[in-house]
């Protein structure tokens, strides 16, 4: 049943249009910072831009942090939000239900064909950002070994790599969890549009109470709390504070909400 | 399974993953029995211990000071995330955590030199005897020595125990007997074998609300390593030496000034002969600062942006919750700000009018 999701993942065109969406604001603007050479003010930008135009090899982190604020949970709300109601929608779901498969190995198929969509997306922005970044962008005259660490310490190339690919995993955990809900709303909602808003909702909503101090109660529980603490994965040393939190927020609505998304697919009434 | 055992399960998992992170919480402080007075003496002498940890600060003094005082208005009226390593006075290092960077400050002997990664810059000046504040002030312990300045055993009193990171800590409540501060009262929670104060809440007025808070999320006591204090910036860090550290070190070096050796009744707390004034204690405090016509105008300007100012012939004046700032526009353009009362404010800003000389050549 996995290879049946995956498969059909890959083959949609939606697919790979949205792959190619999403990749195209990290390398546009990677495209307009090496024609203008003008990075972001200090303090504006999303983490890493300012420091791509000396370093190069820093761009699909810039990346990272231009698409997962919006883009990417969107487009996980979008396909996660898809994956039961899209099917009752189009009337599938049905036959689906009909072929000797229990209905919680259909939602851990759904969930791994949404996780794989999340794992394409950020590998696609990664290696275009990477291939921008050193093609296009850092101050070529500077021949340095490794980069620099935020905290300003130097970073040897292996200890970026590695941190690099922690912070791409980081990343898509934090998208699992937002697969979770979607897939959870599409259990409960007709529509896939609905489930995808609903979604979407959570993490706007989500967004904006982090910025309000009467929210400090809930700040910690919020699904949008450590998503960029990814940067903390390259100061030095590594403070492991928030990623830890973050990991474990993430596992706990993966958990609660794929727990739900079961119990109230388990038992549903298919009609369509 | 029917429907209803499936969501007991839910809610149960709900329930365990919610509750768990709050328990380390419900583990009660330990009690002490150590007295006010010898808990206040260990915070004012624990300058020289080390120690590491996670800080977080927040501020709600909203200061409407322009561009010039800019990174003032941050340290007191925003939230900051902290890391710091003190081995000492004379080795430390304090790292302001942003989402897009790092801001950091090392010191080392007499230097200290603040490194920006959006920049990419490490700038280096010698420690001025005069400053403004900066993110290694608002350090729980540094807080903790700076407001307890000079208090005495009689304004302190003791506060039950609390757990700050980890650690049972008792806690001193600061309540200071000097009419011209404006602050109500500073409440303290300390580790009691180090006297480093773990959490500062500092309180103006009558409202219940801490104006500034500044406290460990982790801590330790142990000596941070040599490394993580020393200056090891990489090579695509541009290096730079720079005369002055801010505004105020400037115009204390430069500007053409001397300052009176006491104003409304406070005395000045260092022994040079320079154009800026430190004056008062703990937080009965306030410094005064000469500005150039063009600086004096911006912070006038913003100043009068804020509903709450009041101009006069004698100058701007501007109190937002505990701090208190006036412009003058009698004579040479001195800016006064602190934590003291409009009255004490108005009446320094006159001494300093009526006090303040020409040096050097300028005699």
């Amino acid at each position: 049943m996995i290879r049946v999701e995956l498969s059909k993942l890959l083959r949609s065109r939606r697919t790979w249009t949205t792959v190619l969406l999403i990749d195209a604001l990290p390398t546009l603007v990677g495209v307009l910072l090496a024609v203008t050479d003008l990075g972001p003010r200090p303090g504006e930008g999303p983490a890493f831009l300012s420091a791509v135009l000396t370093d190069g090899t820093l761009f699909p982190l810039a990346a990272l942090a231009i698409v997962l604020p919006l883009f990417l949970p969107i487009a996980v709300s979008v396909t996660a939000g898809e994956a039961i109601a899209g099917e009752a929608a189009a009337g599938t779901l049905r036959y689906v239900l009909v072929r000797p498969v229990g209905r919680l190995r259909l939602l851990v198929a759904k969930l791994v064909a949404a996780m794989a969509f999340v794992v394409l997306t950020v590998l696609v922005v990664a290696a275009t950002a990477y291939v921008v970044g050193v093609t296009l962008l850092g101050d070529q005259s500077v021949q340095v070994v490794g980069s620099t660490s935020v905290s300003g310490t130097s970073l040897s190339t292996p200890e970026l790599v590695g941190r690099t690919f922690l912070a791409l995993g980081y990343a898509m955990l934090c998208m699992l969890g937002v697969a979770a809900i979607a897939l959870f709303l599409s259990t409960v909602a007709s529509s896939s549009l609905g489930a995808a808003l609903g979604t979407m909702s959570i993490f706007v909503g989500s967004s904006l109470l982090l910025t309000l101090d009467a929210s400090e109660a809930i700040r910690d529980y919020l699904p949008t709390r450590y998503w960029l603490a990814f940067v903390d994965l390259f100061r030095d040393p590594i403070l492991w504070r928030d990623l830890q939190a973050g990991v474990i927020l993430q596992g706990t609505y993966v958990a609660v909400f794929f727990a739900a998304a079961w119990a109230n697919f388990a038992t549903k009434d298919v009609t369509e | 399974m029917t429907p209803l055992r499936r969501w007991s399960l839910v809610a149960l998992v709900a329930a365990l993953v919610i509750l768990a992170p709050l328990l380390p919480r419900l583990l009660p402080a330990s009690a002490s029995d150590v007295t006010a007075a010898e808990l206040l003496s260990r915070v004012q002498t624990s300058g020289e211990r080390a120690y590491s940890g996670y800080v977080e600060t927040d501020g709600a003094v909203q200061l409407a000071v322009g561009d010039d005082f800019s990174d003032l208005a941050e340290l007191f009226g925003d939230r900051m995330r902290l890391r710091v390593w003190w081995q000492d006075e004379d080795a430390w290092r304090v790292n302001r955590l942003l989402l897009s960077g790092e801001e950091d400050l090392v010191h080392d002997g007499e230097r200290t030199t603040s490194y920006d990664y959006e920049r990419a810059r490490a700038v280096t000046s010698r420690d001025p005897e005069i400053r403004l504040p900066r993110t290694s002030d608002l350090v729980p312990p540094s807080m903790g020595r700076i407001t307890t300045d000079g208090a005495g055993a009689e304004e302190v009193s003791r506060l039950p125990a609390r757990r700050i990171a980890g650690v049972s800590a008792p806690g001193l409540r600061l309540e200071p007997t000097s009419e011209q501060t404006t602050i109500d009262h500073v409440d303290l929670w300390v580790d009691e074998d180090t006297g480093l104060a773990l959490r500062v809440e500092v309180y103006a007025g009558a409202s219940s609300t801490p104006v500034l808070t500044t406290a460990f999320r982790e801590f330790s006591a142990a000596a941070p390593e040599p490394a993580q204090v020393a200056d090891t910036w990489s090579g695509q860090v541009e290096r730079d030496f720079d005369d002055t550290v801010d505004l105020a070190d400037a115009a204390n070096q430069y500007a053409p000034f001397r300052v009176p050796r006491r104003v409304a009744g406070l005395e000045r707390r260092t022994a040079g002969n320079g154009a800026v004034g430190v004056y008062g204690t703990g937080v009965t405090r306030l410094i005064a600062v000469p500005l150039r016509e063009g600086d004096a105008d911006d912070l006038r300007e913003s100043l009068l942006g804020s509903p709450a100012a009041v101009a006069t012939d004698a100058g701007t004046l501007l109190a937002v919750g505990p701090v208190s700032v006036f412009l003058t526009s009698e004579g040479f353009s001195y800016v006064l700000a602190g934590t003291v009362t409009d009255e004490t404010l108005l009446r320094a800003a006159e001494d300093i009018v009526a006090g303040v000389r020409l040096r050097g050549r300028f005699e």
